[in-house]
């Protein structure tokens, strides 16, 4: 190191020069990794190492403990039933939009639903899908708190509606929910936002399909009936319009005894099937549902959807199947070439 | 051709008969009309210049090996083919002009601008941000080809990450640009035009057109146009201060005196001036071959190297890296083994890679160097180069030139002999020391000799110029002897009206002696009076008699001893003694009206009466002895190095203090022991005064030795290559010099120097040049403010570091919690960004306003063994604090150096809004006694370090983290998603197709809505930062004292903590924020989860800081203290 003494010159040491380091980059390199002259490893020796881990591991476990008792504080203040904050004062807002079945589970695939009309195993799976979505609704609803609910018997505070699935009309699961034809079955449901209580449309607004629209101006409906949230169906753009033929939705619409929501045990949200009829097959298609009533705010964009949902269908078929699509309003039937007959008539889908 | 020659030949033959014709023919005669063979005018062809090559600086560094001088005269002629009266032919000089090139100095080559600007724009810190920025983009191209509609995120970092590095490139650009004049400044010092003789015609030539072998003229006033051999000179003397140093004339005679051509009377050089005589001398060299032109040469060719603090950054950019890398590649390899898709794990990897660069640091140091560099400017103390700043707190060596720098360059006279006693007279720049008695009769003598016998004079206009200030027409011993009598007596020039001149024999240097005879202006008195100075031995040859005490003695073998010893007190003290005589005429022989002859002297020049000695020196600068104290009492060695003689160079040296009292130089012991020099054993002797002519004998290793075992040491009879082998032996030993210096013979110094100050006001243009700091004042003392400021910026560095790198480790582990425990992300890009480039910047920079840490107790050196520091940092535009900066240093100083743009102005403006808090860390006082402590080990002492890493990353950073994890579960869980919902839901949280995600309570979430919550808890993240922040910033104010002695007064700081809140205020709560940077407004109850956290940081580190001052040298401090 320094050679020659150091002299005091009023408390400081006269400075000496500093020994330049000579060694290679090499040898620095390998010294670092491992220094034979004093068993240091990276630099330090075992005792080094240890006192170091220790002084760490300490750190950290009263830090740990720290962060441990906070979240413990927070979940002392959070209620298991409630939401600390809810509606305006919770980020959740106040505008729920829908969600879709059948979603694929992996979620690469996005929100596309794509099979082979005569590919058994293709049909099977979103079958199953839907399936598993249903299974809670097709479980025994008597008991516990389930009561029977109508427009004008709401359900009380810690009772929930019974959802009978038979109003799902066509889309039903001897039916495999249409996937083996070209109208398959999307069910759409309502977000549940606690506490959220609807403001319905009860007369017709524009931009409403023309069925749903004369449904409410149709004065023999009562007006606890027309008190649901309505639900509607489009092509997201013209060339999907073209692709569609309509839509039927069993029920119309989410009946208004289902909210507010209150995140009552067994609650069952409302199911909406819509079937969408002689999808073109071999195209893919993109649909967008949206509800309506009067505080849902409706914006159809990527990123900032509101009231709204999206996905996309394509209907793979090996033979093209005809199908005629024919309003009669008196015979109230569809002829197909399949030779299946449709329920009461849907619309052509507005546009 | 040939047959013109032959023709000549004979012509000459005849003309000059046999003897003569050899010498004839070897005469050029033929005359160039300069039209070539059918009667066209010759082009001028360009002559190519070779351009200078990088081997070449060895040859420059080399003495200059020449036998010019030593060589007959008639061998000269013979070898430049010239002749004295004729000069040389047209042809001849036209072959030489052609063969060698115009006498002129060559411009060095300059790097293209566009390659100066790539360097700024790519070097270093830079590099990383630009490979950062690259994989962003790499990244993001990834993502845009797989994915429909990719985030934006990266894209977006790395533009930023590329506006940034633009920046501050145009920034260090505009910096630097100010660049290398060295040459330019030379060029003033070349002179115009010359007076050659051409084939017996005088001729005016432009100095670049003189050629080897041409014969000049030169007279007084001249400036010498190349490098000449004197054949003929008239009185001639020139001024060498621009190669010695010495600005004391030199005569020039065609003698040969010594071996050494610096030396020897018979050459005179280029760009020095004539100030007496006429000349005649033949061209030796010229251009770049001259002296000059070789230490041009070294100066604009030395590589000035990498500053110390820049070699800390280049450390700390590759520590940074290596941890990036090493996180980024163990990161990928995870993300590999978890299942990710190879492409998404590359995207992590780069992610990773680039969220370790601290975008801010890169400002935060250049503006904690420009505010350090403002407060020097304050002091009168103009940096160059902002990394110059630091180096003068890291400097061990002080290598400083003596005449001009630690002397006032002016003679003065100290000492008087008369009435048998050394008086001492003031020295001092303003008459504050002590005065002497003017009325003895010895004194009035004496005075009256050196006020009559004296040819200078004040130059007209100057009364109200204090009288040392004032400018004399004379010779600098004349000069301080005119101002001490003028300062005794009054008005000199009555005196010399009052007695009138009659007669005068000039100083010549055969007699050493000047003689003037006057009328007594007593007007009883009809006698005249002889007053004579000169050479003290020679002056007490021509005396009989001595005036001691009102009365004549004869001179005997008693005071003759006496005057012995005086005289050699005062050489001793390494003064220019002179001594003085006068006589009286006697008025029968002599009455008034006589006619004296001056040339064949008709008076007596024998038996004078012998008054007294007066001794002069060129005293030191008065801050100058305190300076030195001061430095050496901070660790720092002060050399001298100076052109001046061994003598004078030691007296200095023992006056300001460079050799203490009671140190020894080997000369020294010899003469007390009285024994030969080469028995003194040299370990013995601390203090070394080195003769330039011992220096060229030695090699490295025993420059080396004497380097390393003298501490006080004085190099005398320099030249300037030796000043600068002696700089890079400093270096070499590893310490880090700087080189304080004021002439053209000082510039290589001051170039290879770590760090080079130049004398503002006495400096040459071409030493300003050279340097990398100027003392506008002139105040050597102003080094030490440097050494001091240096020094503090450093610990303050370290500070400013220690603060934004903690912020780094909140910024990765959310992404890295991302990666591996699968939740939505905690903290974005953008968020990132905000802090680092926005909320940080204020309160880094207030720590370069912190103050020195008040010694509570005084701690003992510094181990150098363990201590290290990283702080590399780059340029980002300056803040308006710069701006204030800019108008006070421009207007000082006449050159055009830093801070000259208005692009730059607007620059700063627009980064002012950014970066406090970590500038703030820049305005800390120092902790501990700076200037009492040794200078650092570049090799171990680093700015950034393994301690300051793992208290950075390991410590605090860590609990930053854990306080905006927990910020960010307490969003999540209060808004519906408890924490155990979160883990695993990242891939459905993120998939735009799921729009009804749902929560611990059965509620259903869109996708814009828990992408508002996502933003919302990446706001609150960065809002917990910022609050931890705080605590971080009063935690990076001291390093050991307590905050309660530091105390709060760093108002820049304060400034900080209140600028990083409302910024993040108003980041969060200004409407439109959520759709520009996605930040949106916070619950007022969502800024306190981060307070435990915060206090707890504050608390951990005073407990630590507390055993730390309790347990020095302990564990604690091994590990912690960075």
């Amino acid at each position: 190191m320094v050679a020659g003494k150091s002299e005091d010159n009023g408390g400081v040491k006269e400075f000496q020069f500093h020994q330049q380091l000579n060694e290679t980059k090499w040898q620095t390199f390998k010294k670092l990794i491992y220094d034979p002259s004093n068993n240091a490893v990276f630099g330090r020796t075992g005792k080094s190492w240890g006192q170091l881990l220790l002084f760490y591991s300490i750190f950290y476990l009263i830090l740990a403990a720290m962060f441990a008792i906070c979240m413990q504080g927070l979940l002392a203040s959070i209620d298991e039933k409630v939401p600390t904050w809810t509606l305006e004062r919770s980020l959740i807002g106040t505008n729920p939009g829908l969600g879709f079945r059948p979603i694929s589970e992996r979620t690469e695939e996005g929100s596309l639903i794509w099979y082979n009309m005569t590919n058994a195993t293709q049909v099977t799976r979103w079958v199953h899908l839907i399936d598993e979505f249903l299974e809670p609704y097709r479980k025994e609803q008597n008991g516990e708190n389930f009561v029977n609910c109508d427009f004008d018997r709401h359900p009380r505070e810690g009772k929930v509606c019974v959802t009978d699935l038979s109003m799902l009309g066509n889309c039903n699961a001897k039916r495999s929910y249409g996937y083996n034809t070209s109208s398959p079955c999307i069910f759409l449901k309502l977000n549940r936002i606690y506490n959220w209580e609807p403001k319905f449309f009860t007369t017709p607004q524009k931009g409403m399909p023309a069925e749903l629209q004369q449904f409410l101006s149709n004065d023999t409906v009562s007006q606890t009936e027309k008190e649901q949230i309505w639900v509607s169906c489009q092509g997201q753009s013209d060339v999907d319009k073209e692709n569609l033929k309509g839509f039927n939705y069993y029920p119309k619409g989410f009946a208004g005894y289902y909210y507010p929501y209150k995140n009552v045990e067994n609650y069952l949200s409302p199911i909406i099937a819509v079937e969408i009829v002689n999808i073109t097959p071999n195209v893919i298609v993109s649909i967008e549902c949206r509800a309506w009533a009067d505080n849902i705010q409706y914006r159809n964009s990527t990123l900032n959807r509101e009231g709204s949902v999206q996905f996309e269908i394509l209907v793979d078929a090996a033979a093209p199947i005809q199908t005629k699509l024919v309003v009669d309003e008196e015979r109230n039937v569809v002829e197909t070439a399949a030779g299946t007959t449709t329920q009461p008539t849907s619309s052509k889908s507005p546009s | 051709m040939m047959f013109v020659i032959v023709l000549d030949a004979f012509r000459l033959f005849f003309q000059h008969g046999r003897s003569d014709s050899y010498r004839g023919a070897t005469t050029p005669s033929s005359y160039d009309d300069n039209k070539t063979a059918d009667g066209q005018p010759k082009a001028r062809r360009k002559v190519q210049k070779k351009p200078r090559k990088a081997g070449d600086l060895d040859d420059l560094k080399q003495e200059l090996d020449i036998d010019y001088h030593k060589i007959t005269p008639e061998e000269l002629y013979q070898r430049f083919q010239t002749h004295p009266e004729n000069g040389l032919s047209h042809a001849k000089a036209k072959e030489n002009l052609e063969r060698d090139g115009p006498n002129a100095l060559t411009p060095p080559k300059t790097t293209p601008e566009w390659v100066k600007f790539c360097k700024n724009l790519f070097g270093g810190f830079a590099l990383l941000l630009w490979i950062g920025a690259i994989l962003c983009f790499i990244a993001y191209g990834i993502q845009a080809s797989t994915v429909e509609e990719p985030a934006d995120d990266n894209l977006f970092l790395g533009v930023v990450l590329a506006a940034v590095v633009i920046v501050t490139g145009i920034f260090s650009y505009y910096q630097e640009s100010k660049s290398s004049k060295i040459m330019e400044s030379f060029k003033n010092m070349v002179p115009q035009f010359a007076t050659v003789l051409r084939e017996g015609e005088k001729l005016t030539l432009r100095a670049e057109d003189l050629v080897l072998g041409d014969v000049v003229e030169v007279k007084f006033g001249d400036r010498i146009p190349a490098d000449i051999r004197i054949i003929e000179s008239r009185g001639f003397k020139v001024d060498n201060s621009s190669l010695t140093g010495e600005s004391e004339p030199q005569s020039r005679s065609p003698e040969f005196t010594h071996e050494n051509p610096l030396e020897t009377k018979n050459l005179a050089f280029f760009s020095t001036n004539a100030v007496e005589g006429t000349a005649k001398g033949v061209v030796i060299s010229c251009g770049d071959n001259t002296v000059m032109g070789r230490i041009a040469g070294l100066a604009s060719g030395l590589d000035t190297g990498e500053t110390p603090i820049a070699k800390e950054i280049h450390h700390f950019i590759h520590l940074i890296t290596g941890v990036a890398v090493f996180l980024g590649v163990t990161f990928f390899i995870i993300a590999f083994i978890l299942g990710y898709h190879w492409l998404d794990a590359v995207i992590f990897l780069i992610g990773i890679i680039v969220a370790n660069v601290p975008e801010g640091l890169l400002a935060t140091v250049t503006v904690c160097l420009t505010l350090t560099a403002k407060r020097m400017a304050s002091k009168n103390c103009l940096v160059k180069n902002l990394e110059a700043v630091e180096t003068l707190g890291s400097t061990s060596t002080i290598c400083s030139d003596k005449t001009g720098t630690l002397t006032q360059n002016r003679m003065t006279v100290a000492h008087m002999w008369f009435d048998n006693q050394i008086i001492e007279a003031d020295t001092t720049e303003d008459q504050s020391g002590v005065q002497y008695d003017r009325t003895s009769p010895g004194f009035k003598a004496l005075s009256r000799i050196a006020t009559l016998c004296n040819r200078a004079e004040f130059k007209p206009g100057q009364d109200n110029v204090p009288i040392l200030k004032r400018e004399v027409n004379g010779d600098a011993s004349e000069a301080a002897l005119l101002k001490c009598m003028e300062l005794a007596l009054g008005d000199v020039m009555t005196i010399r009206r009052k007695n009138k001149k009659v007669c005068e024999i000039p100083f010549n240097s055969t007699n050493k002696y000047q003689v003037s005879i006057h009328e007594n202006e007593d007007p009883n008195d009809p006698r005249h009076i002889l007053v004579m100075k000169g050479a003290p031995e020679r002056i007490l040859e021509r005396c009989n008699t001595i005036f001691i005490c009102g009365k004549e003695k004869v001179l005997d073998e008693e005071m003759k001893e006496a005057f012995n010893n005086a005289y050699l007190e005062l050489g001793g003290l390494g003064e220019r003694v002179l001594g003085f005589c006068d006589f009286m005429l006697p008025s029968d022989k002599y009455p008034i009206g006589y006619k004296f002859n001056c040339d064949d002297p008709n008076f007596p020049l024998d038996g004078l009466r012998f008054v007294g000695l007066m001794s002069m020196i060129d005293p030191p600068r008065a801050a100058v002895p305190d300076a030195v104290a001061k430095c050496r009492s901070a660790g720092i060695k002060v050399i001298m190095v100076t052109g001046d003689h061994p003598i004078t160079a030691k007296a200095i040296a023992k006056s300001v203090g460079i050799i203490s009292e009671g140190n020894e130089t080997v000369e020294d012991i010899a003469q007390r022991l009285n024994i030969p020099v080469s028995e003194v054993n040299p370990r013995e002797a601390k203090a070394a005064v080195v003769h330039g002519s011992d220096l060229r004998d030695l090699s490295s290793d025993q420059l080396d030795e004497i380097l390393r075992f003298h501490t006080e040491i004085v190099f005398a009879r320099t030249s300037p290559q030796q000043k600068l082998i002696i700089v890079e032996g400093c270096q070499r030993m590893g310490a880090i010099v700087a080189v304080t210096g004021d002439g053209v013979n000082d510039s290589p110094a001051l170039k290879k120097a770590d760090i080079g100050v130049a004398m503002g006001i006495a400096g040459s243009d071409v030493s300003k040049q050279a340097a990398d700091m100027i003392l506008l004042d002139d105040n050597f003392a102003s080094i030490v403010t440097g050494v001091e400021e240096g020094r503090l910026i450093f610990d303050n560095l370290k500070k400013s570091i220690a603060y934004t790198l903690t912020s780094n480790i909140p910024e990765i582990s959310p992404f890295l919690a991302f990666i591996l425990c699968d939740i939505p992300l905690p903290l974005g890009t953008v968020t990132i960004l905000c802090i680092d480039l926005g909320t940080d910047m204020v309160p880094a920079i207030s720590l370069a306003y912190e103050e020195a840490e008040s010694d509570i107790m005084k701690r003992p050196p510094r181990d150098p063994l363990h201590d290290k520091l990283w702080v590399r940092t780059y340029f980002l535009p300056i803040p308006t604090l710069y701006t204030l900066l800019k108008t006070e240093t421009i207007n000082t100083i006449e050159q055009k150096t830093c801070f000259r743009s208005t692009l730059v102005d607007l620059i700063g403006w627009l980064a002012s809004s950014m970066q406090v808090p970590a500038i703030s860390l820049a305005y800390e006082a120092p902790e501990s006694d700076i200037m009492k402590r040794q200078p650092r080990d570049p090799y171990r002492d680093n700015l950034v370090n393994r301690r300051l890493i793992s208290m950075a990353y390991g410590q605090i950073g860590m609990i930053q983290a854990a306080a905006g994890f927990f910020v960010y579960f307490v969003i999540m869980a209060e808004n519906g998603f408890l924490p155990m919902k979160l883990f695993g839901i990242r891939k459905h949280w993120d998939s735009k197709a799921i729009n009804d995600l749902s929560d611990s309570y059965g509620q259903e979430w869109t996708y814009k809505d828990r992408k508002t919550l996502e933003y919302t808890c990446h706001t609150a993240f960065f809002v917990s930062i910022v609050v931890v922040q705080w605590a971080d910033l009063i935690i990076c104010k001291t390093r050991r004292n307590s905050i309660v002695h530091q105390g709060m007064r760093n108002w820049a700081l304060n400034f900080g903590l209140v600028f990083e809140t409302a910024l993040a205020c108003f980041l969060s709560y200004t409407p439109g924020m959520d759709k520009g940077l996605r930040m949106f407004p916070l619950k007022f109850v969502w800024w306190l989860p981060a307070i435990p956290f915060m206090l707890s940081i504050f608390i951990y580190d005073e407990v630590r800081r507390f055993y730390l001052r309790r347990n020095p040298g302990g564990w604690l401090e091994q590990e912690t203290y960075y």
